[in-house]
């Protein structure tokens, strides 16, 4: 059996390092560079596993298992700090190592419960769930170490003190390494569950806000991404699908290629029928089926790429080419809204014609979003090595658990012999969670069995071969009260199969007006789709906030004013506190602004599901500038947010900063086009990514938003879907035009 | 054939086709990861090193053209992380996934090296890399602070 495969244990152990403002660089960032080669981290001698979520090291290390992977956002470091909070450790002791989706199989789902479906995905590692978990197991451990010094020195438990990693007692004056006390404390039974902290007892959760603990292995590229894994032995493939998805591979000449330098083999992909299966996965198999693709395996990735470009390769695009173009697929999504949808999401009140009638004024907008890639920066790819029963799957994923019932599924193999290693991940944005890419490294790898092949998307077949953000229409029609308040909505919206809803039927706007009904339509697209920061909210939101600001113009009152009248009638008042505090924080209304320039404002939750005091409610202003000839400059951003409360400051503002300019992205610049049903854009040269010179000098995160409702909700999603309107809107108030359609750099916004 | 070069101050050969993009011959031939493959056409930037002191897109460098160069990646930027934009970078929480960092720091660091004060202006204009999680806020302010410390 390989070297890399002696031992059982999935290993991928993360560095934490000192934190606090410290400058030096700790003994761990050296420790860091060995613990980064798989299955060699076998616990010294001597350690104690007093939970499966805490191992405590006889060198006062305390590995820390994380189920969420963390893309970016910081939950390796917040399951340390939960730990923290209770055990009494110095910070920089604490190593946080991926929990193995293996043994969370074996063991009766161990790993996975708190949490959920979503467990081992990045979504919340503030969940409730999880922070108690944590929190539980540190404390008991930290009981359990305080027992066993008691024991030793025959002292009360209750007068010990566990701090720095070091348990002591002052009238006696001994003290002890919690590494001392292990054997003891790990045979203590203690007679009740410890209580924890009250909040208002806390040092470290919302009193600190630690740096990403993995920090220092990016600066100097020891980090090892998926990209990164290097194996013995291990050969590489580039892949092509069908440039048209849906369609099937005809042919393909091999011959053609074999005798290119390092070329080992030419495989083709057919998808695995979706048999009944006992494994059950988080997410249906039907999620993330594979593509018909051809790969070639070569000794090295950039023989493999060149080898694939002069491969003879025959498609039969099947069905998805008669979309021709983008316009015939926004048309087809356009004409879905011209009549309610066959689903009916949202029914409340009467929208009849007396409804209608009753209003003072209607006002009536169709709205349309198009397909967005994720593009992660780290392009789709991942290791796995299949031998007759047994796989092993390097893969960065951003759900490991998926990952695993899939490398199960696509190789028949027993999950009890299928062990996926979790990498660090190059961003995912919703891209990495389904597992169709694992699928794919997985249908590749076994067949080419007892070697580990690293399969790379280029950036231009992950971007053409996407599970996009859905091609979304909408239309809304309103009518107004005499005090120009909605009294009755329609809304409508439509996109491909398995678009997602999110954010029409379920938000406040649409919940506070007294006649209401929401219906959406399936259109037969061929191209797949994902989730995208904020599945259906990203779209919903541009299309309700437009429509909003829309009413505010028809009722003649400022829409920031008109907002904060429309909620402050749901009962949830994070609206009202994140509007008025983005309103006092931006300059709003302060001033009189030349006409080319103009403020916009926009609302929105995600998570709510249509309930108060759930999700994460952002307000946002932008500040724009318009030339004549149409260029936009975007002055000034100010967000506010209701999370209910944070626990890491700085990485909440880290969040926000950085969804703001995702969805200012999505806004501006996004959108695929399809031409005789493939996708067109490839690369950032026809993809476009906010740059440097292109970010907003003043982007300025507000915390006054805040309720302090105990909650500690998500931060990733909600900013990236108020941006836009809040752009559109300052457009609208600066040049008088209304954009109802990203992205808009592409509409024309010149003005006399 | 054999190519002969310089990489972080040690002499390298690298038997590899003279095509091959440095990119490429570091990461597979040479097993050093730290210089990310994002795109392959010289857009993100997330393979920039210093090629004679010169940030270069490795992507777009073929191997043939690098002979006799001197070459320095992410891998040595420093001894022990101890350039200052790398503890900056640590303590301001700047990057998010990370994964375009490396080219971040080096493109950072050749800024740093040519313009010691730079103006906003001047990191507009030579930071072209991308960063799809938007950690552009808080690199700008860790060059200018970079800066401030390499002066003091």
């Amino acid at each position: 059996m390989n070297e890399i495969l002696k031992s059982n244990r999935r290993q991928f152990i993360v560095s934490a390092l000192a934190t606090g403002g410290a400058l030096t660089l700790g003994p761990r960032l050296a420790q860091a560079a060995e613990t980064q080669v798989w299955d060699k981290n076998e616990l010294p001698a001597g350690s104690a596993e007093f939970t499966p979520w805490l191992t405590i090291n006889p060198d006062d290390t305390v590995i820390v298992r994380v189920a969420a992977v963390d893309i970016g956002n910081g939950t390796l470091t917040q399951a340390c700090s939960f730990v923290m909070e209770e055990l009494g450790s110095k910070w920089e002791n604490l190593i946080p190592e991926y929990a193995d989706p293996n043994a969370d199989y074996k063991n009766g789902g161990v790993y996975s419960k708190p949490g959920s479906v979503l467990a081992y995905f990045s979504g919340r590692s503030t969940n409730p769930d999880r922070a108690s978990t944590y929190m539980i197991a540190a404390a008991t451990a930290r009981e359990q170490l305080k027992a066993a010094a008691a024991q030793a020195w025959g002292v009360p438990a209750g007068e010990i003190v566990a701090k720095d990693s070091t348990l002591s007692h002052q009238a006696s004056g001994k003290s002890a390494r919690f590494g001392e006390m292990l054997a003891a404390a790990a045979q203590v039974k203690l007679d009740a569950e410890p209580k924890l902290k009250d909040p208002s007892e806390w040092t470290w959760l919302t009193k600190t806000h630690p740096a990403k603990v993995q920090i220092p292995q990016i600066v100097n590229g020891s980090a090892v991404y998926g990209m990164d894994v290097r194996l013995p032995g291990m050969v590489y493939a580039a892949l092509r699908q069908s440039p048209v998805q849906g369609g099937k591979l005809v042919s393909y000449d091999a011959d053609a290629i074999k005798d290119m330098p390092g070329v080992l083999k030419v495989v083709a992909v057919k998808p695995k029928a979706n048999e009944p299966s006992d494994l059950k996965p988080p997410f249906p198999f039907g999620v993330n089926p594979a593509q018909e693709a051809v790969a070639v395996i070569a000794e090295h990735y950039w023989q493999a790429r060149t080898a694939l470009d002069a491969l003879p390769v025959v498609w039969d695009d099947g069905p998805g080419a008669q979309w021709t173009s983008t316009a015939k697929m926004n048309q087809a999504a356009i004409d879905a809204v011209s009549k309610p949808g066959e689903k009916i999401e949202l029914s409340q009140g009467t929208v009849d014609d007396a409804a209608w009638k009753g209003a003072s004024k209607t006002v009536e907008g169709t709205y349309l979003t198009p397909f967005c890639e994720q593009a992660p920066m780290e392009p789709l790819n991942g290791t796995c090595l299949v031998t007759k029963d047994r796989v092993d799957l390097w893969h960065p994923s951003a759900h490991t658990q998926e990952s695993f019932f899939v490398a199960a599924d696509e190789t028949g193999i027993d999950p009890k012999n299928v062990y996926v290693h979790q990498p660090y991940v190059g961003g995912s944005f919703g891209r990495r969670v389904f597992g169709d890419d694992s699928r794919m490294v997985v249908a590749i790898a076994k067949q080419y069995p007892g070697t580990p092949v690293h399969v790379i998307w280029s950036r231009e077949e992950t971007t053409r071969q996407g599970r996009y953000r859905p091609l979304m229409a909408g239309y809304l029609k309103a009518g107004l009260g005499a005090d120009g308040m909605p009294t009755v909505f329609e809304g409508r919206m439509s996109g491909g199969p398995g678009f997602y809803a999110t954010g029409m039927a379920d938000t406040a706007f649409t919940l506070v007006t007294p006649n209401a009904q929401v219906t959406s339509q399936i259109v037969p697209f061929h191209i797949l789709q994902g989730p995208y920061r904020g599945p259906g909210y990203n779209s919903n939101a541009f299309f309700v906030e437009t429509f909003v600001d829309e009413l505010a113009y028809a009722a003649g009152i400022d829409p920031m004013e008109y907002r904060i009248k429309l909620y402050s009638k749901w009962a949830d008042k994070g609206w009202v506190k994140t509007l008025t505090e983005v309103r006092d924080k931006s300059g709003w209304g302060k001033d009189t602004l030349p006409k080319g320039q103009g403020r916009g404002v926009a609302v929105a939750n995600w998570g709510m599901g249509g309930k108060p005091d759930e999700g994460t409610t952002v307000a946002t202003v932008a500040k724009v500038e318009v030339t004549k000839a149409g260029d936009l400059k975007i002055l000034q951003l100010d967000v506010a947010f209701d999370t209910g409360k944070v626990f890491n400051e700085d990485a909440v503002r880290a969040e926000m900063e950085g969804g703001t300019l995702f969805g200012l992205n999505m806004s501006l610049n996004e959108g695929l086009n399809i031409n005789n049903g493939q996708i067109v854009e490839g690369n950032f040269d026809q993809y476009p990514i906010i740059r440097m010179a292109d970010t907003p000098d003043n982007i300025n995160v507000h915390f006054g938003g805040l309720t302090g409702n105990p909650r500690y909700n998500e931060v990733g999603e909600p900013p990236a879907g108020v941006i836009g309107p809040a752009v559109g809107n300052a457009i609208f108030a600066a040049i008088g035009k209304r954009l109802r359609q990203t992205p808009f750099r592409t509409q024309d916004m010149s003005w006399t | 054939m054999s190519v002969s070069l310089t990489i972080n101050g040690k002499a390298v050969e690298v038997d590899a086709d003279p095509s091959t993009p440095m990119l490429w011959v570091l990461r597979d031939h040479l097993g050093m990861t730290g210089t990310k493959f994002g795109c392959g056409v010289a857009q993100c930037g997330a393979c920039t090193i210093h090629l004679d002191g010169q940030p270069t897109r490795s992507c777009q460098l073929p191997l043939e053209a690098a002979h006799g160069a001197n070459i320095t990646t992410i891998e040595g930027l420093s001894e022990n992380s101890s350039h200052p934009l790398q503890k900056i970078w640590i303590e301001a929480n700047v990057p998010q996934c990370g994964y375009c960092q490396s080219g971040m720091l080096m493109a950072a660091a050749a800024l740093l090296k040519e313009i010691p004060k730079p103006t906003d202006a001047d990191i507009d204009q030579y930071i072209s890399n991308i960063c799809r999680c938007g950690t552009y806020t808080r690199v700008r302010a860790a060059i200018h602070k970079a800066a401030e410390m390499m002066q003091a």
